[in-house]
């Protein structure tokens, strides 16, 4: 089989012109992900049983099943019924764009719940109780002394949930969204040339891996400024 | 070295094989599964439907043991040039372009297409002739299955058209009936036992003439191919005629629809 | 409610079983390779390694499965026909088109976490390895392995927990696990709520077992160690 440059010079231009719709996907759902999971979090370290226990099982389903399989529920199963498609939902529902961003942010709440999680319960005991001795109170304790270092230890964990939430995007092809994804598969349907397409389409996203990857390394640098020692 | 010795050892392995193989004949045949009542799956586990049956018929006649392999609708052409199954027997209409990069056999089956949409949708989609009125498209979502005839129809005849794409026909009836989309452009057959007739599309209707361009849906549905192989073409076509000629392919039609879905004259 | 198709879905999750065994034996092996070779003196194994992880991290699974799929079968058939022009075909079918992808994706995560495990053995253990005598096999099989694979279960467990959430998204090349049973029953029953909701338990299900199975090794592996503080 011959490979057909000419056609990955074509398909580049048409696959890149869904990027924007790729960004949507990946910076909402990322935003509200992230305000979902430190809900989430807040309600797993509360003390109160009963939020503890419902921010678990929300936790334990959305963890448990594989992200496609949610998008089809919300995507096709939810119109099933009269009740969903009279309600005032209708109108997010109703667009393939507003279903996966829903989907995706369920999802990705859960999973960055727990990577705040194990961030907040990094930070050193030592460093809490210096702050009591100080006379600080449990609100100002989270405010200034787990939410930064939190923040840092989850970190790395938090970066590779966000490559993981680019990579989940693809799959809103699945349900008519005309993502690079769903352009390049439009374009296979086309030409019959899986190989040229697909392989373009993976080196895009490896870019943008890569980018995502360099600027958390960034922040990550920013963040530990005044820890780092002297070299 | 080592690894080139099992190579050839597993080449061989397998060149036996197939010399074993040249007296059972085994051919994979790929469809969709999700496209009743012309392929799909039932709940016992077996595939059912009208090419199910042509793809039977076929493969008793020509003597070939028929494996059945699943495949998404806009996969279908690059997984045979892939040479993930052998025949397409998947309701594909024989089109020029397809024929650029497969062969068929002759039709077995008409190949049209039809609008559908609600019945609240008071406007006219078509004019007296048969042709569409595009500025009446706008303002209305139409859902189409990549890679289908009907999307090639509506891309070049209404290209300002707002379209969706959509993996699978299932999906289009659900997103029409929930309103997703306004209108739906897909096999008139079909759509008259899966839908019409039945509770769930009360509130549709056929919106336009049934469309049958040669240009757009061909001379009708035919067993796809890869190119070059003149004998298993042959011997395709000729196991059609005979199912054609024996009355077979009308039973098959007959066991889903009232009436035929083929013309006598392919049979010749 | 199921209207008949509950075997069909039965068998659909011995497909999931399945395609979890045999990706997670190839998951390992692809993990430890990738592990040993990062791990190396070697300055082509690294970059090799470290080409594996970038590829397979940064590209989204769906793609993976897609250009597995459909490329296996031209790349194997061209290389067979360097050897034996009469070959039709040598095909990957979906089964395994499917579970080597997920295994290759998975497994540079396991890359990572196996030289992670590796590098957290305590040097004091291996020190004193080395000063009761032992070679460098003994060293491996007593001292690194174990305390690595301790070190290495709590990401490994999420691991394998991707790979079975991983197989339903196979179902796009045709492989008949419990999505494409699903996908399957709504053309005949209409009904996508149900169907998918029975996908998503059945998938719950062997998420939860791999949970706590996890959980029930981790408690073996700190028996030990357990009681002192």
């Amino acid at each position: 089989m011959s490979f057909d440059l000419n056609l990955i010079l074509d398909s580049l231009p048409r696959m890149l012109a869904g990027l924007g719709v790729t960004l949507q996907l990946l910076l909402v759902s990322g935003l509200l992900g992230l305000i979902l999971a430190i809900l989430l979090l807040l309600m797993r370290i509360s003390g109160k049983f009963y939020l503890d226990w419902v921010a678990q099982v929300y936790i334990y389903i959305f963890r448990g099943t594989p992200i496609l399989v949610q998008i089809f529920i919300i995507y096709y199963g939810l119109p099933q019924f009269e009740a969903v498609r009279d309600s005032i939902f209708w109108h997010i529902l109703r667009e393939p764009t507003g279903c996966a961003i829903l989907a995706l942010t369920l999802n990705t709440g859960a999973y960055v719940s727990e990577i705040l999680r194990g961030g907040v319960l990094g930070v050193d005991k030592g460093l809490l109780e210096a702050g009591s001795a100080l006379g600080m109170s449990a609100r100002q304790k989270f405010i200034y002394i787990t939410t930064p270092l939190a923040t840092r230890i989850a970190l790395p964990a938090y970066s590779n949930d966000v490559i993981s939430l680019l990579k989940s995007t693809a799959l809103a092809s699945t349900i008519t969204i005309t993502d690079m994804t769903g352009i390049a598969r439009t374009i296979v349907a086309d030409t019959y040339a899986p190989y040229e397409v697909f392989i373009s389409l993976a080196i895009i996203y490896m870019i943008f891996t890569f980018g995502i990857q360099k600027l958390f390394g960034l922040f990550e640098r920013y963040l530990g400024r005044y820890a780092r020692r002297e070299e | 070295m080592r690894l080139r010795s099992i190579q050839l050892m597993a080449i061989g392995v397998v060149a036996m094989c197939s010399a074993f193989n040249a007296s059972a004949e085994t051919l994979r045949v790929g469809m969709e599964c999700t496209y009743a009542p012309f392929n799909y799956r039932t709940a016992d586990g077996e595939l059912a439907g009208y090419d199910v049956d042509v793809a039977k018929g076929v493969a008793k006649i020509i003597g070939a043991d028929f494996e059945y392999v699943c495949q998404e609708w806009d996969g279908m052409i690059p997984a045979l040039l892939a040479n993930k199954f052998d025949l397409i027997i998947a309701s594909m209409s024989i089109t020029e372009k397809r024929m650029e990069k497969i062969d068929f056999s002759g039709p077995y089956r008409f190949s049209t297409g039809q609008i559908v949409g609600s019945k609240k949708t008071k406007v006219n989609l078509f004019d007296g002739s048969g042709k569409p009125i595009p500025g009446n498209f706008k303002g209305l979502k139409v859902g189409l299955e990549r890679a289908t005839t009907y999307a090639s129809w509506f891309e070049e005849k209404l290209p300002e058209a707002d379209v969706l794409l959509y993996d699978s026909s299932e999906s289009l009836y659900l997103d029409l009936q929930n309103g997703r989309v306004d209108l739906i452009m897909t096999n008139p057959m079909k759509a008259y036992l899966k839908f019409l007739s039945k509770e769930d599309g009360a509130g549709f209707e056929f919106k336009g003439p049934v469309i049958d361009e040669e240009k757009y849906f061909g001379v009708g549905v035919g067993i796809g191919l890869r190119q070059g192989q003149a004998e298993l073409k042959q011997r395709l076509n000729g196991a059609l005629k005979q199912l054609i000629n024996s009355g077979d392919l009308e039973s098959y039609a007959r066991k889903i629809f009232p009436f035929k879905l083929h013309k006598d004259a392919w049979g010749q | 409610m199921l209207s008949g198709w509950w075997d069909d879905y039965l068998w659909g999750a011995v497909i999931v079983a399945k395609v979890f065994a045999a990706s997670l034996s190839l998951m390992v092996l692809f993990g430890l390779i990738g592990a040993a070779a990062k791990l190396s003196d070697n300055r082509v194994a690294q970059k090799i390694a470290n080409g594996y992880t970038v590829v397979f991290r940064g590209t989204p699974e769906i793609l993976v499965i897609l250009l597995l799929y459909f490329g296996s079968a031209i790349a194997l058939t061209a290389i067979a026909k360097l050897f034996d022009p009469d070959i039709r075909f040598v095909d990957v079918p979906p089964f395994w088109a499917g579970t080597i992808a997920i295994a290759l994706i998975v497994g540079s995560y396991a890359t990572e976490t196996f030289r992670g495990a590796f590098l957290g053995v305590k040097p004091g253990s291996i020190e004193a390895a080395r000063a009761l005598g032992m070679s460098p096999l003994q060293t491996f099989i007593y001292i690194r392995i174990p305390e690595m694979w301790r070190i290495a279960l709590p990401p490994f467990g999420n691991h394998m927990l991707s790979l079975v959430k991983d197989t339903a998204l196979i179902s796009i090349i045709g492989l008949n696990e419990t999505l494409f049973v699903a996908k399957q029953a709504i053309t005949v029953t209409g009904k996508p709520f149900t169907m998918y909701i029975v996908v998503g338990i059945i998938y719950l299900g062997f998420s939860t077992l791999i949970t706590l199975s996890v959980m029930g090794i981790e408690k073996f592996g700190n028996r030990t160690t357990l009681g002192a503080r």
